[in-house]
């Protein structure tokens, strides 16, 4: 520790402090402008200048680290001074336009000269101008350079933070201006991150321009629905209206920044195709009814289908308490575990509770990624959990975190990683296996010896399966002191998941025996999927991740409950769907999802939901799989009804509703209430807080959980650890080298999961559905970049734009999943991926030879399934 | 008569070719110093000389080097500093274009020194037949065995590579010549770390001017001592001086530090063209403050110039007579820093172009009462505040103008007029 | 040596290929006359690095023109001591004989006036460069004859080659 003394008093700092830093924790305020806590100190705009006894200059705060003795003074009249010319010299070529500027009212360099500028300005002379009109930089970001006072916090979070070296910064001197290549930010990733950090009016978002004083704006904490990351944002509104959201500079595992689907897709609730009243289907439409009305109809069918087998599914972007209450409603008054939360892939749960309960990590992101090594397994952690892409990069380079990515998609974050290894997305079990083998081999003599004999012997010999990369990154894994592992759901969507997630097992547990202490965290495309696992949304699982088969867990659940629990295994939604299209299923209740979109071949999605007895759907938009329904229930969307997340780092977080719901839509809980006093059942009406206490009792990991004790920054669930089962899987075998392309889904940047396609804003910055792979096999195709293509499975094909990307794999065609006009999932087969495609110009002749059962993907006439 | 060290092929026809250069005895220094000498002795060879860096800041070379660690896992790097942008300088410019080898010389003798494999020569962009005649040296030089895998059948490998400048005198500060020679825009960077320990790549690193290197093949050859026993012993050495502006012989002239500006002004360079008088003299290129008249019996070396509250700098000596108005002259001077200012830190950037437009209302005759009192309060502002030293030697210079010829300011202010015109 | 090559073999110098992109300017330059954006996105293409990194330096050095400039590039040292030595009259001649401001083109394309701060040859001030070439100790019959040569080069050149545009300021 080092002593130093400000303004007489005195305080111990860790080396390697900044005075500024000092000065803080005594709560002595020292004003800045090119400060940014995330950054590397810039020291330019020179407004934290502080004396230093012994130094005949001032000295910048924010970059002079604390010596030991040093006698620092802030607040001498010569200092008072400095910071007043300071000011006053940015105010000579400000334009002093507040009354017009966004940025009033919010603005740091109001604030500034209001507490430490001159009271009056000695400058008489004209003001150099810029230019007269605001430059739209894109389609969100607008800017105007006369306010700008190259503090550089924009163009850093650019390059530093984002990675996206996007802006940057012309000419030189006084004529210095931040900008776009060009002038232009067309192809940046929109994240508004420069305009989150702009002190001033410079920066700006173009949606909100000139539409509110920030005075005028009711603002409400909350949290990003678009993925699992859990960010934690503000949204600013008017009379219900939504306006705009901001960051929460000082709280969440995101700070200060977003990405751009948080910052600028929260419009999709103004989305158009809201359900606005409830509606039964009267000769093949869809008619609007009253509540009543549609209470009086559904009763009358679920009495007649009583006895009948039913099944359940919703999204896991859905708060805790509605999650948790709709398994009950299934369980319950639907007395089935016909219950699941994905459309898009299986979930094996035998192998993925155990994974979860030895493995997971429910600790702040920061601090996970802290550790010596962090290997990130799968997608493409860049377009789809953006900010935490951006703490992996900080841990990087700043923190010298060894970066180790293991995927089949390439990203931004590869350019900072010590390895990188392009795993076929065919062999992903594999390649772990692989990994794990070759992390024996480095470690050696660390390990015990029939541990190493185990390991080969489910893995085999490593040099015959491990590359060159795989050497760097097991090597790097072994000298690690302690390994975190981000896991990307891709592995779900394999139908090798089981196989997969089991050699990511063996990988931990021989990570753990080297004394790693590995931290696993998922990186969820989805804003609640571990809360909807938490809460038991799975066939096989009850709330807490109890198995269902556990007896005793069963019966304490019931005895609660007052229900006895149906013993029965559950379906997951792809064998409900077997279920209605064998002609079996009641009702099948859909709440908040989209399955005809989303799950694989959608031929046979649609026969099957044409087949179910009764298909109730529950939304706040008019969904395709709506436009099947037999009854559809208005429900509120986001931000018109509060309950909690639980993001990928297991922090539970408050989502807080900022207007009611709109039209004649209900809170989701509601909803299930009316649905369940139908079949007979007491009104119960619980409130959020009602199902949250509810939760914290029965689920341990939330065990003295309560909304009020959230805090600012959430709370943590708690992990409860089991030892796993100490024994290693044995490999899957090496896959047969593909012979055509595969064809490999996910997320992209702009759009993620079916919300974000109803953000107008999002359409504007978005690319064109596009399908991406290698230059050179797009050489070896003869197209190129910009290029419209045809992708072509057995079942279906789709046109896009190409992208080509010269860090692609070969062999791989990559397609994002949530543009729901290329109906992706039409081209997808169940139980098979990656996906065998062929892919051609679009207009040219079709070179390859029909393939068996393809259809055009439009044609879903026939009402029996596809060929699968 | 001053022997001339530095200059002494100045005037030969070929000069700069390899042949003339080892006809007086060239590359001789190197041959010794890795026959004779380990890095560590020319360090201590160096310290011993109190060769000062002339590219302005006068810091001791010997002890710059040996603030480079000896152990280091990354390479380390020589950077020359020929960006030659201080208005009134042109020495480095007729080194390399009239006796290049004697840098590419000092440069091998400097990196066997310091322990570097790769040396980058920063040439001003604009000096084109420099560059072409510095290329054609390395060229030669890589023929002969003086550059390139070991050096003259030594363990040494030595190369020279140069980065052409693209107009920046920004570039000339240490630091920001380091970012434009990584790609970046020049813009100086925080120290520390210092360029010895971070500097080129985050590598240890040396930056030295053109003419600090050429002295270090002579030092070598003849000497610590000899190198002492020239001008003041703190700051000793032959120096190149460089005289322009208003006299009867500008030109570049090699005399001892030290020497009287008087007589550097008046005897050699021949004083004030006919029927003029002096009226001021800048002694160090624009950064550095302009001293009166009566101020000329100042030794021209590093410590005497400081102790006038002036500089030596880059020793860039600019002679104003009684025709010129000094107003001009320090309108002149701030627009150029202004110009130049890279627009990094506020006070440099802001403070400049308002001191610029307040200096060029007062020499049109608009000036108005407080006018003076706001320049002063702007050079408070500037001075000692601004991330690098660009910004404190452009406030030094008004200040001195403001304190030496005010009369002049008054003038302008009161008679709203140029009393010159 | 195509300017790929030119680019590459600039590239072999450094350990990095950002510290290329100033170098692979002023040879982009050669080649093009000036810097547009095409331009910049060929030599961001070449070196692999950033587009905006290549734009930022293009803008930030004076020698560096994303704006095409005429066939003699007159560039007028105007700092103090080719001041003292009567660069301002040199700069108002020039003004008038070629009917054009300091910063413009001449509507023949032929030539572009600047001022540019100190050449570093103040020892024969006031000095021109033009092209590569400097020309000091100028005074108005100097830069007379000088114009005229320059014009008498480019009159050469014209007529050597098909003329590209028939010249509108002679
Ligand atoms: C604004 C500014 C411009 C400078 N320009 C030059 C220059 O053109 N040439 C030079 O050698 N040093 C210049 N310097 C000094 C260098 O920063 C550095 O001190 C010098 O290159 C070190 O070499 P030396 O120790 O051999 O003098 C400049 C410094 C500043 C602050
Ligand atoms: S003083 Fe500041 S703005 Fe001026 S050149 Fe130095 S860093 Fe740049
Ligand atoms: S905050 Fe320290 S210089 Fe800007």
């Amino acid at each position: 520790m080092v002593s130093i003394t400000i303004d007489g008093q005195k305080l111990e700092v860790e080396p390697g402090s900044t005075v500024l830093n000092a000065a803080e924790r005594l709560g002595i305020e020292i004003p800045t402008f090119c400060y940014w806590k995330r950054l590397p100190p810039l020291a330019s705009c020179r407004m934290c200048l502080v004396e230093i006894e012994g130094l005949r200059r001032l000295q910048p705060s924010c970059a002079t680290v604390v010596a030991e003795g040093m006698v620092v003074r802030t607040n001498t009249p010569l200092i008072e001074e400095t910071r007043s010319s300071m000011l006053d010299m940015l105010l000579a070529n400000h334009p002093l336009d507040c009354p017009i500027c966004d940025k009033g009212g919010e603005c740091e360099l109001q604030d500034m000269v209001m507490a430490y500028g001159p009271r009056e300005s000695r400058f008489r002379d004209p003001k150099r101008v810029f230019h007269s009109k605001d430059l739209r930089l894109s389609p969100v970001i607008i800017m105007n350079v006369n306010r700008c006072i190259q503090c550089q916090r924009c163009v850093r979070m650019c390059e530093d933070v984002v990675g996206a070296v996007a802006l940057g910064t012309v000419e030189k001197g006084m004529d210095t201006a931040v900008t776009g290549f060009e002038g232009s930010l067309a192809s940046c990733d929109q994240c508004g991150n420069c305009v989150e950090v702009c002190p001033v009016g410079a920066l700006m978002s173009f949606p909100y321009r000139y539409k509110a004083r920030p005075w005028d704006l009711k603002e409400t904490d909350t949290i990003c629905p678009h993925c699992g990351t859990g960010c934690q944002l503000t949204v600013g509104a008017r009379k219900g209206e939504f306006l705009r959201v901001r960051s929460d500079w000082e709280h969440g595992v995101n700070r200060e920044t977003l990405c751009v689907r948080g910052r600028f897709g929260l419009d999709f609730i103004e989305s158009r195709d809201r359900i606005k009243r409830p509606m039964i289907s009267r000769d093949g439409t869809l008619t609007p009814v009253s509540w009543m009305e549609a209470g009086d109809y559904l009763a009358r069918r679920l009495a007649a289908l009583d006895g009948r087998a039913a099944g359940g599914l919703i999204s896991p972007r859905l708060p805790n308490e509605v999650l948790y209450r709709f398994q009950k409603l299934m369980r319950t008054a639907f007395r089935t575990n016909n219950v699941d939360c994905s459309s898009r892939w299986s979930t094996p749960v035998d192998a993925l509770v155990p994974l979860i309960a030895g493995f997971y990590s429910r600790a702040p992101l920061d601090e996970v990624i802290g550790n010596d090594a962090v290997l990130v397994i799968g997608g493409n952690v860049t377009e789809e959990n953006p900010v935490t892409e951006y703490l992996l990069r900080d841990a990087a380079r700043q923190r010298r975190t060894r970066l180790l990515m293991l995927s089949a998609r390439p990203s931004r974050l590869d350019a900072d990683a010590q390895a990188v290894v392009r795993m076929r997305p065919n062999a992903q079990g594999h390649s772990l296996a692989a990994l794990a083998a070759a992390v024996a081999a480095a470690a050696g003599d660390a390990l015990p010896v029939g541990v190493l004999a185990e390991i080969r012997a489910a893995t085999g010999e490593p040099a015959a399966i491990a590359g060159a990369g795989t050497d760097r990154m097991a090597s790097a894994l072994a000298q690690a002191h302690s390994v975190a592992v981000l896991v990307s759901v891709d592995l779900l969507r394999s139908p090798e998941a089981r196989a997969t997630l089991q050699q990511l097992g063996n990988l931990l547990q021989l990570l753990r025996l080297l004394g790693k202490g590995p931290a696993m965290q998922f990186l969820f495309d989805r804003a609640n999927q571990l809360g909807a696992w938490d809460m038991g949304v799975l066939p096989a699982a009850l709330p807490g991740l109890q198995a269902l088969a556990d007896e005793h867990a069963r019966a304490l659940l019931g005895l609660a409950w007052g229900s006895e629990i149906p013993s029965e295994p559950g379906l997951d939604f792809d064998a409900m769907l077997e279920l209605c299209s064998d002609g079996s299923m009641g009702p099948l209740y859909v709440v908040g999802t989209d399955p005809l979109i989303s799950h694989p071949d959608r031929k046979f999605v649609r026969a099957a939901l044409d087949a179910a007895d009764l298909l109730i759907v529950q939304d706040a938009f008019l969904t395709e799989t709506a436009g099947l329904a037999d009854v559809v229930l208005p429900a509120a969307g986001y931000g018109e009804e509060s309950g909690t997340f639980t993001n990928n780092e297991g922090r539970v977080q408050m989502v807080r509703k900022f207007r009611e719901p709109a039209f004649e839509a209900r809170n989701n809980l509601a909803i299930f209430d009316f649905v369940a006093a139908l079949g007979n059942r007491p009104l119960q009406s619980p409130t959020e807080d009602e199902v949250f206490g509810e939760i914290a009792r029965l689920v341990p990991a939330y065990a003295g959980l309560s909304p009020d004790g959230l805090g600012a920054d959430g709370a943590f669930t708690r992990p409860a650890p089991t030892p796993p089962p100490a024994t290693f899987f044995a490999g899957p075998p090496a896959p047969q080298p593909a012979e055509r392309l595969m064809l490999i889904t996910g997320n992209c940047l702009f759009h993620n999961g079916y919300d974000s396609e109803r953000s107008e804003i999002l359409n504007t910055v978005a690319d064109d559905p596009y399908a991406e792979m290698s230059a050179e096999d797009a050489a070896e195709l003869g197209v190129s970049d910009g290029d419209p293509v045809v992708v072509q499975s057995a079942l279906g094909e789709l046109t896009a734009k190409l992208k080509v990307n010269r860090r692609f794999p070969r062999g791989v065609v990559f397609v994002p999943e949530n543009y729901r006009a290329l109906r992706l999932s039409g081209l997808m087969r169940r139980g098979e991926y990656p996906c065998p495609v062929e892919v051609r110009a679009a207009g040219a002749s079709n070179a390859i030879a029909p393939l068996a059962g393809s259809g055009k993907p439009e044609d879903l006439g026939g009402g029996v399934a596809g060929s699968a | 008569m001053f022997e001339p060290v530095l200059l002494r092929n100045i005037d030969l026809p070929d000069g700069h070719l390899l042949s003339s250069y080892e006809a007086g005895g060239g590359y001789e220094a190197l041959a010794k110093v890795l026959r004779e000498h380990t890095p560590d002795e020319v360090v201590e060879l160096v310290k011993q000389s109190n060769l000062r860096g002339r590219g302005g800041a006068g810091f001791p070379t010997g002890m710059k080097w040996s603030f480079v660690p000896k152990q280091s896992e990354k390479p380390k790097y020589l950077c020359c500093n020929a960006d030659e942008g201080e208005p009134g300088t042109f020495k480095d410019r007729i080194i390399m274009e009239r006796d290049p080898h004697q840098l590419i010389e000092g440069l091998a003798v400097s990196g066997y020194a310091i322990g570097a494999e790769t040396a980058y020569v920063y040439v001003r962009g604009e000096y084109v037949t420099a560059i072409r005649r510095l290329e054609q040296a390395i060229a030669e030089a890589r023929d002969a065995g003086y550059l390139g895998r070991r050096v003259l059948g030594s363990d040494l490998n030595f190369d020279v590579h140069i980065h052409c400048g693209a107009g920046a005198y920004i570039c000339g500060e240490e630091t920001a010549m380091l970012e434009s020679l990584e790609g970046r825009r020049a813009q100086p960077r925080l120290k520390p770390p210092f360029p010895a320990v971070a500097g080129l790549y985050a590598s240890p690193t040396v930056i030295n001017n053109v003419e600090t290197l050429a002295c270090v093949p002579h030092i070598v050859a003849r000497g610590a001592s000899w190198f002492r026993g020239i001008g003041p012993d703190k700051s000793p050495g032959p120096k190149l001086y460089c005289v322009s502006g208003q006299v009867r012989r500008p030109g570049l002239y090699e005399l001892p530090m030290g020497i009287a500006l008087r007589e550097l002004v008046e005897e050699h360079a021949g004083g004030p063209l006919p029927g003029r008088k002096v009226q001021a003299v800048i002694p160090g290129g624009v950064s550095a403050p302009v001293i009166p008249e009566t101020g000329l019996e100042v030794g021209m070396d590093f410590d005497s110039l400081a102790a006038v509250g002036s500089m030596l700098g880059s020793a860039g000596v600019i002679v104003v007579d009684d025709t010129t108005c000094m107003v001009k002259v320090a309108t002149r001077i701030v627009e150029f820093f202004h110009h130049e200012s890279c627009g990094k830190c506020t006070p440099c950037r802001e403070g400049l172009n308002w001191a610029v437009k307040v200096l060029r209302r007062i020499e049109a005759g608009q000036g108005t009462a407080g006018d003076l009192e706001q320049l002063e309060m702007l050079c408070k502002g500037i001075f000692g505040n601004t991330f690098c030293a660009l910004g404190d030697g452009a406030a030094m210079g008004l200040r001195a103008a403001l304190e030496h010829f005010r009369d002049e300011f008054v003038a302008h202010i009161e008679e709203r007029r140029c009393p010159f015109h | 040596m195509t300017m790929r090559e030119e680019i590459e073999a600039a590239a072999a110098r450094y350990p990095s290929r950002r510290s290329a992109i100033m170098p692979a300017l002023l040879i982009a330059q050669k080649e093009h006359g000036h810097l547009p954006g095409a331009v910049l996105e060929e030599v961001a293409d070449i070196l692999g690095v950033e587009r905006i990194w290549v734009y930022e330096l293009a803008t930030f050095y004076t020698l560096f023109h994303t704006e095409p400039v005429g066939r003699f590039h007159l560039q007028l040292c105007d700092n103090v001591s080719c001041m003292l030595c009567g660069a301002e009259d040199l700069l108002r001649y020039l003004e008038a004989v070629l009917g054009t401001e300091k910063g413009e083109t001449t509507p023949d394309g032929l030539f572009t006036l600047s001022t540019v701060e100190c050449l570093g040859a103040c020892e024969v001030a006031p000095v021109m460069q033009v092209g590569d070439d400097y020309h000091g100790n100028l005074d108005i019959a100097r830069l007379e004859a000088l114009l005229e040569s320059l014009r008498a080069m480019a009159g050469q050149a014209v007529s050597a080659e098909p003329a590209p545009q028939p010249s509108a300021g002679e």
